[in-house]
């Protein structure tokens, strides 16, 4: 025990990891916030300074860069209705209204102070329970993860808007779109009509980008030369009163965070939409309607996401198996370092361990200076006319676009898109299913598929699994409230309606 | 975001944008969008030939390649006949709104224009000559043939900025 804090502490009483670490979350923070360029970028482009480095200097500045990205790409969502990252998808649904009204300083300051709750939450998840969730993480089964992501395709009814069903026929398109390339498991082409850039799929990075910010900088041109609304930025930390008031659901979301996050193939991006969703249905009195600019939905998905960056590490440092994007770089770094992740890491080298949990910790401290340091230079830039705005948030679209893969034909289908989405928008279609989709097409199509062929592809058995294995059971029946809690009645019972 | 996107839209359409109304719950419109049954006719146009280029995947089992596909494909089309008749019940569009100048106002489509032509120029004059291009043209069209010096000098800056944050400190390649 006494040992395992001298190991805590190696970061603390070392300046340049320290510094490393603020650096690393200013980075992060400002990479973050533009869209395309995304946390997992920014910890592989820095990566590659780091080989020559000592591991603890390039483990401080990885960390510092995970935590500020996850945080700067809800800024983006806020300010302008453009996430910088799939994770920051839901935050903009209350966010964008927010800063609509001028409230853009306090959202930041809200989205800043329970996001560092919320990283704290994840880091001592990370350091008292992780061989636990770990376990229990591996347990799951691909008849799970088809669960799961049935859950996360149920969510077009929160993330929707207006029509439900124009919600779904958009849902159901970016499904359509993200079955176009190579089969990953029979290698069979889909879709490609003999097109050599169709056969990597489409990247719903390019499509979000293109979604969310070309076809809002169109839409914001139907109305050029109406003033950006003055933001009110006399208050921008919390009280303590509202932070309390918010604390339940933060604990509830960041726990979620942490479990989703702990998930190998599910990140940030799925907590934070189910996170946004349990909040609408469980939120009784929210500060506004959802929809209009209601905290609850800044505060939900804002500490899943932030959450699921503790869980991410779960899998990574006990059992070798990457979270998400961003551990399964750093297990390369480690690799390259001359370390194996897995079972033996904690019992061969726990002082790794503890010094990423501190590092984890110094970033979320830095995040909450910085963060609330940035609120008014970031609210101010939405202050700006939009005829000067959006012309470089285009611009910037392309940067983050080309940056995916150095391809100028993924701009052709950022604009694209963001043409498709421009018309979407204007017939009630919202854009944010389509990208729900794409994202979790892949999941649902390869793990109904490898359940099925699990079954040996018999109806029967397949359904049996859904009632007999526990995690399928209570996955089903979380499925099955789900959609009984969309209903009036349910809605009339809780006291929602 | 999606609530807010309707709401702009129908900003477009006559409403103030930027005002905050209540969106919680849907509530239909009486009157239909000029070209909200075209719209309607598309999706299920791309549901159909999702379908039908489904059925040359390989298929026959419950596991194949082609099973979902062919299930968003359906599910595409069916939604989209329902919003077709769905729109049909309404009733016409306003005699006022005409199809493209709903769809297209003209600074949409001299942005659109714009965006076409950077695409193309992008290639041959590479990313800071063709991006200054757009941003000064894009920036005093915007605001009407006004401060052409402003735009000339901001896009300037804002693209020596970038360059400078993106090329060469965070090291991404720019087009």
């Amino acid at each position: 025990m006494e040992q395992n804090l001298q190991y805590f502490l190696i970061p603390f009483l070392s300046w340049e990891m320290m510094m490393l670490i603020w650096v690393g979350v200013f980075a992060g923070i400002w990479v973050g916030a533009i869209p395309g360029l995304s946390v997992t970028m920014a910890a592989s482009l820095l990566i590659s300074f780091t080989f020559s480095w000592d591991l603890n200097s390039a483990l401080a500045l990885i960390c510092g860069v995970f935590v500020g990205g996850v945080y700067g790409g809800s800024i983006t969502a806020i300010l302008l209705n453009i996430p910088g990252a799939p994770a920051a998808i839901a935050t903009g649904i209350e966010g964008y209204p927010l800063a609509q009204r001028g409230e853009a300083g306090k959202a930041i300051g809200l989205c800043t102070t329970v996001s560092v709750f919320a990283s704290f939450v994840g880091i001592l998840a990370l350091s008292v329970a992780a061989p636990v969730i770990a376990n229990f993480s591996l347990k799951f089964s691909p008849r799970d993860f088809f669960l799961l992501a049935v859950m996360g395709i149920l969510l077009i009814g929160s993330i929707g808007g207006g029509d439900p069903i124009k919600g779904i026929t958009a849902g159901a398109i970016g499904v359509l779109l993200s079955m176009v390339g190579m089969d990953p498991s029979t290698g069979e082409l889909r879709y490609t009509f003999g097109n050599i850039y169709l056969m990597a799929g489409i990247s719903f990075v390019t499509a979000m980008i293109g979604l969310f910010g070309v076809s809002e900088a169109l839409t914001q041109f139907r109305n050029a030369g109406k003033k950006s609304p003055k933001q009110n930025l006399d208050r921008i930390i919390p009280s303590w009163t509202t932070f309390l008031k918010y604390l339940p659901l933060s604990i509830r979301s960041s726990l979620l965070g942490v479990f989703i996050g702990a998930l190998p193939g599910t990140g940030g991006d799925v907590a934070a939409l189910l996170a946004y969703d349990q909040a609408k249905r469980t939120v009784r009195h929210p500060s506004r309607p959802f929809g209009t600019g209601a905290y609850e939905g800044i505060v939900a998905p804002e500490t899943a996401n932030k959450g699921a960056i503790g869980g991410a590490f779960i899998p990574m440092l006990t059992l070798g198996i990457p979270g998400d994007a961003v551990t399964a770089i750093i297990i390369g770094a480690l690799y390259i370092h001359g370390l194996k992740p897995g079972p033996m890491l904690m019992i061969e080298t726990p002082h790794l361990f503890w010094m990423i949990v501190s590092c984890l910790s110094i970033a979320s401290v830095a995040l909450m200076v910085l963060g609330l340091v940035s609120v008014k230079p970031f609210a101010k830039i939405i202050e700006i006319p939009k005829e000067i705005i959006m012309p470089v948030v285009i611009i910037l679209s392309v940067i983050g676009t080309y940056a995916i893969q150095n391809s100028v034909v993924d701009i052709f289908y950022m604009i694209g898109f963001g043409i498709i989405g421009y018309f979407l928008r204007l017939y009630g279609y919202a854009t944010g299913p389509m990208v729900l989709g794409l994202i979790l097409g892949p999941m649902l199509d390869a793990n109904y598929r490898r359940a099925m062929q699990g079954a040996e592809n018999q109806i029967l058995p397949f359904l049996e699994g859904f009632v007999t294995n526990p995690i399928s059971l209570f996955l089903t029946l979380s499925i099955v409230f789900l959609i009984v809690s969309q209903t009036s009645f349910y809605r009339r019972w809780r006291g929602l309606e | 975001m999606v609530k807010n996107m309707g709401l702009q839209a129908e900003g477009a359409g006559g409403e103030p944008s930027g005002t905050v109304k209540e969106l919680s719950k849907y509530v239909p419109e009486a009157r239909r969008k000029p070209g909200e049954l075209g719209i309607a006719a598309i999706t299920f146009l791309l549901g159909a030939l999702g379908y039908y280029f489904a059925l040359d995947m390989t298929s026959g089992e419950y596991s194949s390649p082609s099973v979902f596909p062919k299930l968003a494909s359906i599910v595409i089309m069916a939604c989209s006949a329902f919003n077709f008749f769905k729109a049909v019940r309404r009733e016409k569009p306003e005699a006022s709104l005409t199809l493209t100048g709903y769809l297209l106002p003209m600074d949409v489509v001299v942005v659109l224009v714009l965006l076409v032509a950077y695409c193309f120029i992008l290639p041959r004059l590479h990313f800071v000559a063709s991006s200054y291009a757009f941003m000064v043209i894009g920036m005093v069209y915007l605001q009407r043939g006004k401060n052409i010096i402003r735009a000339l000098l901001i896009s300037a800056v804002s693209l020596a900025v970038l360059v400078a944050v993106f090329r060469y400190l965070f090291l991404v390649i720019l087009p």
